[in-house]
Formats: structure tokens, sequence, C-alpha cells
């Protein structure tokens, strides 16, 4: 971004506050005066900055990435084993990631992109780290994100981990 | 109301019915190089929308023409603000403009699109 006139307000903190409204309600349940309430932002600087709440959405997307994402994806990449990388990804904050995934992807090929790259980066970190096959590792990542969705019945977790980590 | 439409590589907004005589337009052509997005925002009828000139401002009846908010020129069309678009442009004569339109969804939608 150019340097300019200062704006009126912090965009890093604004944008940190998009991904934490954007990840916890539906898109459409977000309206621009949510963001204006809960963004510390004017209406007039929220157009002038990101051009539009789907402007907004896909920089709050991409900060969700480098910021949450990015760390879970480095943390995967040194996983001992099955058990760690389940439970990494059972604790991360995914949030803005996962409702995306079903939100908006399917609408907004730019958001699906995104999604569809930060779920290769970790079924790529799983499958560096413990050694296995890239279908192997990628059906471990589905496992881990359905475990999410599903609370864990079961702790499915634990069973899959021993059956794929022979010596837990 | 509005029209807005995609002609070519430009966004058309074309001002309906009796909304011309307020608004003092009947159309405005943006090149989409300086279209920035589209938002669906009921919200911003209830905003300040600063000095009118010219055009029509008869509060909870109708917001048509230019206003001057804040150092930017926006355009305004609106009568019901629950079908208010706000269309974000850069480089243009407009910082904005605020049109009510028959399908906010699709209109965002259009917009968006053209743009990708």
């Amino acid at each position: 971004m150019p340097m300019g006139r200062p704006r009126a307000f912090d965009e890093d903190e604004a944008v940190r506050a998009a991904v934490g409204l954007f990840g916890g309600r539906a898109y459409d349940g977000v309206s621009v005066d949510d963001l204006v309430n809960h963004l510390g932002v004017h209406r007039n600087s929220l157009y002038k900055t990101f051009g539009s709440k789907r402007g907004l959405y896909l920089v709050a997307l991409r900060r969700h990435l480098a910021d949450d994402v990015g760390p879970l994806v480095d943390a995967l990449a040194a996983a001992p084993d099955v058990a760690t990388a389940l439970r990494l990804m059972a604790d991360a904050d995914l949030g803005l990631l996962l409702l995306a995934a079903v939100d908006r992807a399917p609408a907004d090929d730019e958001v699906a992109t995104e999604v569809t790259s930060a779920l290769a980066a970790l079924d790529q970190a799983v499958a560096a780290a413990l050694g296995v096959p890239a279908d192997l590792a990628s059906a471990i990542t589905a496992a881990a994100l359905g475990l999410r969705l599903r609370g864990d019945p079961e702790e499915a977790g634990a069973a899959l981990a021993r059956r794929l980590d022979p010596t837990t | 109301m509005a029209l807005v439409r995609i002609e070519g590589d430009d966004l058309v907004v074309v001002i309906e019915g009796l909304d011309k005589l307020w608004a003092l337009k009947s159309s405005l052509t943006i090149p989409l190089a300086n279209v920035r997005g589209a938002t669906a925002d009921p919200g911003i009828a209830s905003e300040p929308k600063g000095l009118r000139a010219p055009g029509t401002h008869a509060p909870g009846v109708i917001t048509a023409g230019t206003f001057h908010l804040d150092g930017e020129r926006v355009f305004w069309d609106v009568k019901d603000p629950s079908k208010a678009v706000v269309v974000e442009l850069a480089d243009e004569r407009y910082a904005r403009l605020v049109v009510q339109v028959d399908d906010p969804r699709a209109t965002v939608a259009l917009v968006e699109n053209a743009l990708r």
C-alpha cells in the first residue's frame, strides 16, 4: 500500500477484528453495520480502504491464513506422530478457514483458491512430517477437520492415531 | 431506482423514472478498471450524507443527487434503504455511488464477478 495521508484507523487491528467477525458467522450474517461497529472504522474509510465487504473479506481471509494457518503448517511440519498432528489441528484457530470452505468457497472462486491452497499446505506438512504418501496425509487432514466438525465422537481421533501410530 | 449492468469494459448505471429528475442524472458510465467493488448496505442510509449539491434530499422519502462528505463526492439514488448498494470507485468524479436496485444480491454478484 502506498504511503500517503495516515489513515484515521488502525488497519491492522481492523483486519484482525474482521477475521474474528467473519470467522464466527456466515458471510451474509455480517452486515456493513456490524463491521463499522466492531472494527472501529468509519463506513467511508471502510469502503475507501477495502473497496467492498468482499474486498475486506478477502484481506481478512488471507490474514487468517498467514497468522493462524501458517503457524499450524510450521508446527505440523515438526509433528512426530499422527496423534500430535491430530492434536495440533484440533487446537488451532481455523474458524474462518473452515467457515470459508463451506460458506464462501462454493460461491467465490478467489476464496476457493485460497482455501484449497491452505488445505494443500496442511496436507504437505503432514506428509513431510510423518513420511506418509500424499493421499494418506490428505486422509489424516480430512479426518482431523472432520473431527473438529463432529466434536471427536467416541474418541475417534485417539482410535485413528492408535491405528496409524503403531508404537503408541 | 437504478439499473446496473455491465457493457463491455464499463459499468453502466441507469437512473429510472422520476428519480432521474431528482438526481439530475439519467445514467453514469464508469470503466470497470475504476470500479473497486460493490456491497449491499442497508445501513448506509441512516448515516450522515453530507451536503447536497445538487439534487434532492427529502429525509425519509428520497435521497438523490450529488452529496459532499469529508471531502468526497458521493452520488445517491435511494428511496428504500433495504435495497441500497454501494459501488466504490477510484479516479472518478464520484468516490462512490449509493443506488437502490431491484435485487441487491444479484447486483453485487454482477459487479464483483466482473472485477475478478
